[in-house]
């Protein structure tokens, strides 16, 4: 995949298939030590087999097809960059994917669209609440679905507007702490 | 809105009303965009963008818009599946932004499925 934040919308895509009703996305840069961490935590039913079968390339729990290519692709993308992804449990009590890299290495993926990302989770996904917390050296900005839709009036039924104004506020906040790709 | 009286709170559950019953309605049409791994890889994010951004930018609020993972038709993706009031599924493959401008335009809101693209009904 050519963007990080595609990765991003895999990961999410995943959790809401493991049942997951609450989704944390952190994209985290610490300049000084020039990391990159990028982390997708749920509270859905979590990891059912051992980290090494889930990044397997040949495993799924698809019974349309015969592969899992995910988790697979996400991590040869960030050993590639010099970098490593773990699989653990989330302090949600579901999946936690935390991959960390180096933020200069040539063969990393840029983050990409990570608005656009957010918005077709928060549109597609009204009952989803998505968490998306954005640091840079100490700097944090958080937005929650929730308190972005409480601001919304009752017309935003079909979430498109809930979703354009979450995509506004990750905008804003990568700005504000000027995230780099 | 601001409730003034006991006829603005009357006025706000009529219409807090008719929008629920909208959402319970079974003869609301549903486009899911199909975003497994080989979806997104395809540009299944830009396509969802451009059904939500075309749904807007329409006025059209009878469409409800989802995601869902991969059915084993990579080899189509994008693709998405749209279900129409009376239930009658159309699936839509290959997708790029035209198409699916040509899909609102002629399904969404005239109700003629776009034939052309359809890859399996």
């Amino acid at each position: 995949m050519r963007e990080l934040s595609l990765h991003i919308l895999d990961l999410v895509e995943n959790a809401v298939k493991a049942g997951a009703s609450v989704v944390t996305v952190s994209v985290f840069q610490i300049r000084g030590l020039g990391l990159l961490e990028v982390a997708v935590e749920d509270n859905g039913k979590g990891l059912e087999v051992p980290q090494d079968v889930a990044t397997d390339p040949f495993y799924t729990t698809s019974t349309l097809k015969k592969t899992g290519l995910g988790l697979s692709l996400f991590k040869g993308g960030v050993e590639r960059s010099g970098g490593s992804m773990v699989l653990s449990t989330s302090p949600l009590g579901g999946l936690s994917v935390r991959a960390t890299m180096p933020m200069t290495h040539v063969d990393r993926s840029p983050l990409g669209d990570l608005a656009g990302t957010l918005f077709s989770v928060v549109c597609a996904n009204p009952e989803l609440e998505l968490v998306c917390r954005l640091r840079v050296d100490g700097r944090e900005i958080e937005v929650t679905r929730s308190a972005v839709g409480k601001k919304r009036d009752m017309k935003t039924e079909n979430g498109i507007a809930v979703a354009k104004a979450y995509y506004e506020k990750i905008r804003e906040g990568m700005n504000t702490l000027d995230i780099t790709q | 809105m601001k409730l003034k009286s006991a006829k603005d709170l009357d006025a706000l559950r009529k219409e807090a009303s008719g929008r629920m019953s909208i959402r319970g309605d079974k003869k609301r049409m549903q486009i899911v965009v199909h975003m497994g791994t080989c979806g997104i890889a395809s540009g299944a994010r830009e396509i969802l963008n451009t059904f939500a951004r075309e749904i807007d930018t329409n006025g059209i609020d009878t469409v409800t818009l989802r995601q869902s993972g991969c059915i084993g038709l990579c080899d189509q993706e994008p693709v998405c599946t749209l279900q129409d009031g009376a239930g009658k599924e159309f699936r839509y493959g290959r997708l790029t932004a035209q198409k699916v401008g040509k899909i609102v335009r002629e399904h969404v809101l005239k109700g003629d499925p776009v034939i052309d693209y359809i890859i399996t009904q």
